[in-house]
């Protein structure tokens, strides 16, 4: 469901509120590395997670994502997978760690009148990296389009398509999470 | 060589390295500056990217008549397009009138490529076909001297597009030598070969490219070190010691290769690369030999480097170890020179045409999740690579004359031995405990880099040097 067709929420809307803290606050545990901890407490089981290849293509045809194909496919599996491995003694390429930092801005959150259990947010993500003595930091900019839906009683993340400012990603891996 | 010594010592860095190279790899010793000086990077862009025979692009990319493609050779972009007959054309992205770039998008299908400057415009296959108010401008002039600049030499390999700047080049089937034999097993496996699953995968690297050539050539004892937290996740199912077991081939200067294979022919797998049975037992394989199928069937991974910066690896990955067990991936890539410590790597994917959807969706998800920009055994590569350049390009290695060592499985190192039971091309050694690999494509690269214009080293080994030699001597 993508988030046009849903009501665009006032920024004083508890729902807004609820989204934009729950944007915030997975933020600041991906900036703590705490990986495992938001697999399980924030990410759904059904999580499709996504981060498209995209290419310069002349205005006429759009945004040049090619949205069948990835820098990163992920569902609940795949993404555990990863994060067993950067538990592992020799994931050497973040350890020692990359400092991240996630910049997330413009966060507008959009529903659906019949359907109170799933929110559409859209944000700004700005990803700031360096790693061992780099001065020159590796950034990544782009917009993440998620659905949260409430399982349990609790939003969880059930739908990430990062689309990214970039042709060509500017930095040696994408161990981290966006 | 002897004579030229005494003259290149004279300030002229790159002649110095490249003959301390040539002194060095008979001993397995390389000069660590190789891997981040300037001037030998600016000497490589004109010796090894101005004269190679360099990948581009896959026919599946440009299927249709008016596609197209932007690639590289070296640092320069290159137009990959197929014309209005159907002909692939290689042309530099570069508008006789003032040198402006004529494609504005990474690919696409078009009748034409115009110069948004003055307006020439060129047809699909190069021509110049007009330029507005022509008469008035250039009437009389001729078009055909100026259509778009072609490579010296394109032609493609088993749907492999490669091109050459360099007018003396030998024939691309010439330059590939023994590896052709290699490329058919795994992209003529099926009589209808592969198609590329999507664009490429760019990324870049601090990084020196000749990383990217030595490790695709054949570095397998890497695995059980820096890889080790693909196992621990269950992403191979080869055990590090078990995927020792296999060949190394030195298919021809240049061009190296590795397979993964089990010391019994009767083993019970993963067989053709991690491809399932029942996929492999569709394949149509008449355009193989033999030999060919049985590499093939044996092989748990083929990994391979076409000199200089082309690559390829197929094995059996999986995404999600717990779910789902692990398939036959294709990976091709090229690591594309952007500076002494830069890479930009291009990554595709590939499966086999025969292959369902769902075959193809599968391989994809586990090579995306493995061998790419986020992938688990990829994102660790990249981290040795980046200090190997940042100490190539020191004074300290100049300074103390570091050279790297690359000795494994010489005589009396180890225990790799030549072997005289193959059938195919090349110099070939049993187990993969070996870097005769990695020299062979070094040794290539410092006779090119000393070769003068003009002058191509040999593309085959001397008479009786291939293995399979050793296996007719020992069967006559």
């Amino acid at each position: 469901m993508t988030a046009s067709v849903k009501t665009r929420l006032s920024i004083a809307d508890p729902r807004y509120i609820e989204a934009a803290d729950f944007l915030y606050k997975e933020a600041d545990m991906l900036d703590e590395l705490r990986e495992r901890e938001w697999l399980t407490s924030m990410v759904s089981a059904d999580i499709v997670y996504q981060v498209p290849i995209r290419q310069t293509v002349e205005r006429a045809r759009g945004t040049g994502f090619e949205r069948s194909t990835f820098h990163l496919n992920e569902d609940h599996g795949s993404l555990s997978a990863r994060v067993a491995r950067g538990e592992t003694k020799y994931a050497w390429c973040e350890d020692p760690p990359s400092r991240v930092r996630h910049f997330i801005t413009n966060i507008q959150v959009f529903a659906d009148a019949a359907d109170a259990d799933e929110l559409a947010a859209k944000s700004n993500i700005l990803l700031f990296r360096t790693r061992q003595d780099q001065t020159t930091p590796q950034l990544l900019s782009g917009v993440r389009e998620d659905v949260l839906a409430r399982e349990d009683g609790e939003l969880k993340l059930r739908r990430r398509t990062v689309l990214l400012d970039h042709t060509v990603i500017a930095t040696h891996n994408l161990s981290m999470f966006f | 060589m002897a004579d030229q010594a005494g003259n290149a010592t004279q300030g002229d860095t790159v002649s110095r390295v490249i003959r301390e190279l040539g002194e060095g790899l008979p001993e397995g010793k390389i000069p660590a500056s190789i891997f981040g000086n300037k001037e030998i990077y600016d000497a490589e862009l004109r010796k090894i990217f101005g004269r190679s025979w360099v990948y581009l692009a896959h026919e599946s990319e440009i299927e249709a008549n008016g596609d197209y493609v932007v690639r590289k050779i070296g640092e320069d972009n290159f137009i990959v397009a197929r014309d209005e007959t159907g002909v692939v054309n290689v042309m530099f992205d570069a508008c006789r009138h003032r040198g402006v770039a004529v494609c504005r998008s990474d690919s696409g299908n078009t009748s034409h490529f115009r110069c948004p400057y003055h307006g020439w415009t060129y047809s699909t296959d190069g021509k110049l076909v007009g330029a507005p108010l022509w008469k008035n401008a250039f009437g009389g002039m001729s078009k055909e001297d100026n259509g778009l600049l072609k490579a010296a030499k394109s032609d493609s390999y088993q749907g492999l597009i490669f091109a050459t700047l360099d007018r003396s080049a030998p024939e691309l089937r010439e330059y590939l030598g023994g590896m052709a034999y290699y490329l058919d097993l795994l992209f003529g496996l099926d009589n209808d070969g592969v198609e590329v699953l999507g664009p490429p995968q760019r990324f870049v690297v601090d990084a020196n490219w000749k990383s990217g050539m030595e490790n695709f050539s054949g570095d397998d004892y890497h695995l059980g070190t820096l890889h080790r937290s693909v196992w621990e996740i269950g992403a191979f199912p080869i055990a590090f010691r078990e995927n020792m077991m296999g060949y190394h081939i030195q298919a021809s200067p240049g061009h190296s290769l590795s397979f993964s294979m089990a010391e019994d022919a009767d083993e019970p797998g993963p067989h053709f690369f991690g491809f399932p049975d029942d996929l492999a037992e569709n394949f149509d394989t008449s355009r193989i030999n033999e030999h060919q199928l049985d590499v093939a069937r044996r092989s748990r991974v083929m990994v391979a480097n076409v000199f200089p910066n082309f690559s390829m690896l197929a094995l059996p990955m999986s995404e999600n170890g717990e779910l789902h067990a692990p398939t036959g991936i294709i990976t091709i890539r090229t690591w594309q020179p952007k500076g002494p410590d830069k890479i930009e790597i291009w990554n595709w994917f590939v499966g086999y045409k025969n292959m369902t959807p769902e075959q193809k969706e599968r391989s994809y998800r586990a090579g995306l999740a493995t061998f790419s920009v986020g992938g688990s055994f990829e994102m660790d590569d990249t981290e040795p690579w980046i200090t190997i350049a940042r100490n190539g390009k020191s004074v300290a290695a100049e300074m103390l004359d570091f050279k790297l060592n690359y000795q494994m499985g010489m005589p009396g190192t180890g225990i790799a031995h030549e072997v005289d039971d193959w059938a195919g091309p090349g110099i070939v050694y049993w187990s993969r405990y070996e870097e005769g690999v990695q020299r062979n494509a070094y040794d290539f690269y410092q006779k090119m880099m000393e070769a003068d214009a003009g002058q191509w080293p040999d593309l085959k080994f001397p008479p009786g040097a291939e293995s399979r030699s050793r296996r007719e001597s020992a069967a006559g």
